[in-house]
């Protein structure tokens, strides 16, 4: 089994990427104080503390479709977001997620889309996204009556993702997490 | 139960004084026990929000008191080259416990020996052999190649793997998946394939290809707890060698050797109380 395990990502084609392949993408995001993605899969054991101790149900655990990275926590924002208890990161084991303070989580960045929110494109006054927004003022302030980001103070829980009432043509909302800082690298 | 159910008479069972299924009754009550905690704890979390206990037995927190399965977190540490202290300290109740008692945890705890078991007790429902024949068996020493190669493959791979597919942990994510997200991982099928081998071979699957009973019987070489052979006791009946579950021949003195994992079947077998625990 192992053998053959191993060969698997060497496997021409598309097969073998996919098995290594890292599932956080657009609004699906490691919870919060997530090692970056290089080292994630490598130090996270899939115990699965993190699952069980979300209250609002948040996390999802991914099944081997996710290739090595099965049994790894995964937030979808555009389903639940993540209200930012930092219950996980007190019971993770491994320091797979840091123990950081709420205000310092970086899960992602909330990206608006200016062609499809509605408030930029001025169909109407929406703000939904100041309203969820934990850090209003803060992270998301109102730029005459437009929504804007502030990147040193989003969090990227998703909670503005969440509640956007405007889907946009590929599916996503119009304001976006994108998880800029999963890609950061701990290696040389 | 490990008493003989083929048509012995009554008489033939009378000479053992003491119960004989002590070890084995404990053992089973045990280990339903650490199944029922993965079993009934999900629900608490689910539908109570009671998180006081999460996890299973990859790594299980109770309170502020957290256990870490051995060979999970020396894989990450192996990977990641990043000691993070909280998972080396949680480490260390699990090695001690390997250390002094050997692998207990196999044979006492894991859930899939609970599985084994109840599908062992179901079998003998069925079938009026006690044991099956053991139709394949390999060399004991694989034990540590499937270690080694387990850690190289998981370097190699830069992913530890035992993690996500290691059979005692599968049971707790499928268990906690059911009732979390009302689905199961496909990887579960490991877990029944595990089941089916024991129709091959007793604890086909734990004697030579659980990289973390290879882990435990590594730490537990310089064990304390280990079983004796009185030798002047001994009829040489070879009773304990059929009920020992890893294949072992407790007769000829094998339940100090390394691939012990301190069952107690043996010593229940024995009629002639020639096999004893023994603390030294």
């Amino acid at each position: 089994m192992g053998a053959g395990l191993t060969c698997l990502p060497l496997w021409p084609g598309t097969v073998g990427a996919k098995l290594l392949a890292s599932p956080v993408a657009t609004n699906r995001l490691r919870p919060p104080g997530g090692v970056p993605e290089e080292i994630f899969p490598a130090k996270c054991i899939r115990c699965g503390r993190c699952v069980e101790v979300c209250p609002y149900r948040s996390i999802v655990m991914l099944d081997i479709r996710a290739g090595i990275s099965a049994g790894t926590p995964l937030v979808e924002v555009d389903r639940i977001p993540c209200y930012l208890c930092m219950k996980c990161v007190d019971v993770c084991p491994t320091g797979s997620l840091r123990r950081i303070r709420q205000q310092d989580t970086r899960m992602g960045l909330a990206v608006i889309n200016r062609f499809h929110c509605a408030a930029w494109i001025g169909t109407t006054l929406c703000r939904t996204c100041y309203d969820k927004c934990p850090y209003a003022e803060k992270a998301i302030r109102l730029d005459q009556l437009r929504p804007v980001i502030d990147e040193a103070a989003c969090t990227g829980c998703g909670l503005c993702t969440n509640a956007c009432p405007v889907t946009a043509p590929d599916g996503g909302k119009a304001v976006n997490i994108e998880p800029i800082f999963a890609r950061d690298k701990v290696t040389a | 139960m490990s008493g003989e159910t083929t048509g012995n008479t009554p008489a033939a069972a009378q000479p053992a004084k003491r119960p004989e299924t002590r070890f084995n009754r404990r053992r089973l009550a045990v280990l339903t026990g650490a199944f029922l905690l993965i079993t009934v704890n999900p629900f608490l979390n689910y539908y109570l929000h009671i998180d006081f206990i999460q996890g299973w037995y990859q790594s299980l927190g109770v309170g502020r008191l957290w256990f870490v399965s051995p060979l999970e977190g020396l894989e990450s540490l192996l990977i990641t080259k990043s000691p993070y202290l909280p998972s080396l300290v949680a480490m260390l109740i699990p090695v001690l416990i390997a250390f002094f008692l050997g692998r207990v945890f196999c044979s006492w705890i894991c859930p899939i020996s609970f599985l084994l078991e109840l599908f062992d007790r179901g079998r003998r429902l069925i079938s009026r052999k006690t044991f099956l024949r053991h139709r394949l068996l390999v060399a004991r020493k694989l034990l540590w190649f499937v270690l080694i190669a387990e850690l190289i493959v998981s370097l190699v791979l830069g992913a530890p793997l035992f993690v996500f597919l290691s059979p005692p942990g599968l049971v707790g994510r499928e268990i906690m998946m059911a009732v979390f997200f009302g689905k199961l991982a496909l990887e579960g099928v490991l877990v029944i394939a595990v089941i089916l081998l024991e129709l091959l071979t007793r604890r086909f699957f734990c004697r030579t290809f659980c990289p973390l009973g290879g882990l435990l019987a590594f730490l537990g070489l310089k064990r304390r707890l280990r079983v004796h052979l009185q030798g002047a006791d001994c009829t040489g009946c070879g009773r304990c060698g059929r009920a020992c579950p890893m294949g072992l021949q407790p007769e000829a003195g094998e339940g100090v050797s390394a691939y012990c994992w301190n069952c107690g079947e043996c010593v229940d077998a024995c009629r002639h109380h020639a096999l004893h625990f023994r603390w030294q």
